[in-house]
């Protein structure tokens, strides 16, 4: 058996970790608004959810791509909403959304 | 140690009801109080086909379950079906964790689907049931009219999950919010709509199924 030394809580990214390591690896990003929620946020979570928001069309795929790329090594589960879906159910307030840059910022 | 095995562990120790070690490659055996130890695979595989089963079942010997890590993870019919002749539980990792508490690793199904999957099953008019995906439904009624169904789980499914269904797995007839507190957003309805299917609830297509 392999052995690790301290916690696997450690061993893995952090909140922070991810949305810097997403920033920096998905450069058309910044033409979406782009979130994270759920049990990550709070600790380890056995996916990491993140929510996409912006408008279908070629950024929407090269997007797409670069989130896979990046998240080769992550459990990701990503949520692509158009800004109307967003609109109209309020996920980002229902969710306790966090942006990716707040997030980001606070990495080390 | 590999990243889907570290988060596996993780989630394991975060959650405190089942402890898990890490065996080797791919492999981490799940203890939990008063129930059998499951030997379980835990695979970063975007897709589980019949190759990528056969594989794991014959390089684990003992294994009790097949984990597909990734939150896009999907199973192909003919995997789920030799997993299953196999005695060999498979699913997510909710399945996995839920299964090693119930001591039923070997017989269960991935949870996201079976109910659902079950549904089509038991309709009185439903003759035949292909499992095409996890997610992936073939039916023939019994008055010959088939039709291909996709499953989608989320509470509140966007036009993007249904494009994507049907780009990941192709045109299907009719889209199925499975979540039975879900509610389609009204994109996805018009989405559905410019690929040429419904998107609909279980009532919806109970009464649609009736009908035809």
């Amino acid at each position: 058996m392999e052995r690790v030394e301290g916690s696997f809580e450690q061993s893995v990214m952090t909140a922070s970790e991810i949305a810097a390591h997403l920033l920096g690896k998905c450069a058309t990003l910044k033409y979406f608004d782009a979130y994270m929620f759920g049990s990550t946020l709070h600790g380890v979570g056995q996916d990491i959810d993140i929510l996409i928001v912006g408008t279908d069309g070629t950024l929407l795929a090269r997007l797409k791509k670069e989130i896979l790329h990046a998240g080769e090594k992550l459990p990701l589960h990503v949520l692509y909403m158009l800004p109307s879906e967003e609109d109209h159910t309020q996920f980002v307030l229902k969710q306790k959304c966090i942006p990716l840059s707040e997030l980001a910022s606070l990495a080390v | 140690m590999n990243w889907q095995i570290r988060y596996a562990l993780a989630s394991f120790e975060e959650k405190g009801n089942s402890a898990a070690e890490h065996l080797g490659g791919d492999v981490i055996r799940v203890t939990t109080p008063h129930r059998p130890d499951v030997l379980a695979v835990i695979t970063a595989a975007d897709m589980v086909d019949h190759a990528t089963a056969v594989r794991y079942l014959e390089e684990t010997q003992g294994l009790d379950f097949l984990c597909g890590y990734r939150a896009h993870c999907a199973w192909d019919g003919m995997a789920i079906l030799y997993l299953e002749e196999n005695h060999v539980g498979w699913g997510n990792f909710g399945t996995l964790t839920s299964a090693a508490l119930s001591g039923n690793a070997n017989s269960a199904q991935h949870k996201v689907y079976k109910f659902s999957d079950r549904l089509l099953r038991q309709h009185d008019r439903i003759m035949k049931v292909e499992r095409e995906f996890d997610r992936i439904h073939h039916i023939t009624l019994r008055n010959g009219k088939a039709f291909r169904i996709g499953m989608i789980a989320d509470y509140e499914p966007t036009a993007d999950e249904v494009r994507s269904l049907w780009e990941r797995f192709g045109p299907v007839d009719i889209v199925w919010n499975i979540n039975p507190n879900g509610t389609p957003q009204p994109e996805a309805t018009e989405a559905g709509v410019q690929l040429g299917c419904k998107v609909m609830k279980w009532n919806e297509l109970r009464d649609h199924l009736n009908r035809a």
